[in-house]
């Protein structure tokens, strides 16, 4: 009997494709695949969401036993904020139907957020740097602008879909760093929502405070002072534009002063002061 | 941001050491099968009767990584479907290198035949390493001494 081998061919097992090739119409499919997933479901999100009738997002935050707030917070701080609140809200037109709740919170982080069901909450880290009411109002503004515009239901209807969507697919997409550079493009895309409403915000507070204090003098305050405390960050300006949740201070300041030309707002006039307790009630917590 | 800067690094890396790494599989393999071919290996289970040969198994054993570059083609793949074309490679050198390795075990015996070839795989993928076992496993035939 006679046996042989013979020499295996070359190309039949494998392929003679050239590896790179594959791998960026791969890339390029993942990254497209989860851009369109990730708008389509922000744009649907936000839109399903900002159907929901407002009393359903009170009674969202009833139910809940989410703690915003300080347990003991200053009283007369508290009701001052929520006073200042009501001030700049006509110039929002905000609809009856939506209710604000001011919110104190004693840890020094410099930040004030808004969520559902018209609940923002101020930090004190925040508040203890203003100078003045005009500051305070242009944040107030913009924390009611995000309530008005819907955006704490919205952010939550397009990120969490989008987030299950991500799961769902990075899942099945086996290791971790496919699934970290597929999350991130995702994030990535994401964030491009977050900082339109953070514009459409700044706009509709630029307008409230105007008609409050008859000019916007003092309103680029929290952007000056986070600016100041950012400028160390570690990414080159550009890739920070394209990758932050929120515009750039400066980008901001500059927004502002085109809006204000835009709109013909006075720039320059009396700044309001803080009440005479402010820093006294501050210190009480 | 960090976390994609290290897997583009880690994809880079894998790609440039990994294709290295398997050219220099595939020619070395190249060479040993032309050296090899002459010492036959086939998968019937009847060997000819008309000599008392002496009979005896052979193994030959490889494990092989995958590269990072070839992990993440692959789940990219995942994603879409189609030929896992980055581990076909890898499965193709891990075959060949397995009967190559069977063969230098009969070849150290003398051997005329190796009968009744077969495979066996299993996948190591314990610690977060991709890697592939083959084992290639025969009936080696010698001549009576």
């Amino acid at each position: 009997m006679d046996f042989e081998n013979r020499q295996p061919r070359e190309g039949i097992n494998t392929t003679r494709e050239h590896p790179l090739k594959r791998f960026m119409i791969l890339l390029g499919s993942a990254a497209v695949l989860v851009t369109v997933l990730v708008v389509t479901l922000q744009l649907a999100g936000g839109w399903i969401a900002r159907k929901i009738p407002f009393r359903y997002e009170t009674m969202a935050i009833e139910q809940t036993s989410l703690e915003l707030g300080s347990e003991r917070p200053p009283a007369e701080l508290v009701a001052w904020l929520n006073q200042l609140a009501d001030k700049v809200s006509p110039g929002l037109e905000l609809p009856a139907d939506i209710e604000i709740t001011v919110n104190y919170h004693h840890e020094n982080v410099f930040n004030a957020f808004a969520t559902i069901g018209g609940q923002l909450v101020f930090y004190r880290g925040l508040l203890t740097q203003m100078p003045n009411e005009n500051a305070l109002a242009m944040v107030m503004a913009h924390e009611i602008a995000h309530v008005l515009h819907r955006d704490p239901l919205a952010g939550l209807g397009g990120g969490l879909s989008s987030m299950l969507a991500l799961a769902t697919l990075t899942g099945q997409g086996g290791t971790g760093a496919a699934a970290s550079l597929l999350n991130q493009t995702g994030l990535l895309t994401g964030v491009q929502f977050t900082r339109r409403m953070e514009n459409n915000a700044d706009t509709a507070a630029l307008a409230a405070v105007n008609s409050v204090y008859g000019h916007i003098n003092g309103a680029d305050t929290l952007f000056v002072l986070t600016g100041a405390e950012r400028d160390d960050s570690a990414l080159p300006q550009w890739l920070e534009r394209f990758a932050s949740t929120h515009p750039l201070d400066g980008d901001r300041v500059r927004a502002i002063e085109k809006m204000a030309a835009d709109a013909g707002y006075a720039t320059t006039g009396k700044l309001t002061p803080l009440p005479a307790e402010y820093r006294q009630w501050l210190n009480e917590d | 941001m960090i976390e994609v800067g290290i897997a583009v690094a880690l994809v880079i890396l894998g790609y440039i050491f990994g294709s290295a790494a398997e050219r220099r599989h595939f020619k070395s393999i190249i060479k040993r099968e032309r050296e090899l071919n002459r010492l036959a290996a086939v998968a019937t289970r009847f060997p000819p009767e008309d000599t008392a040969w002496r009979q005896q198994l052979v193994t030959g054993n490889v494990v092989i990584a995958s590269d990072y570059f070839k992990t993440f083609t692959a789940s990219l793949i995942n994603i879409f479907g189609g030929k896992v074309t980055p581990f076909e490679s890898l499965i193709d050198r891990a075959r060949r290198e397995a009967m190559l390795r069977m063969k230098a075990d009969a070849q150290s015996l003398g051997a005329e035949y190796i009968f009744n070839v077969k495979y066996n795989t299993s996948r190591i993928s314990q610690f977060g390493a991709g890697a592939i076992e083959v084992m290639a496993y025969g009936t080696a035939l010698t001549p009576p001494e």
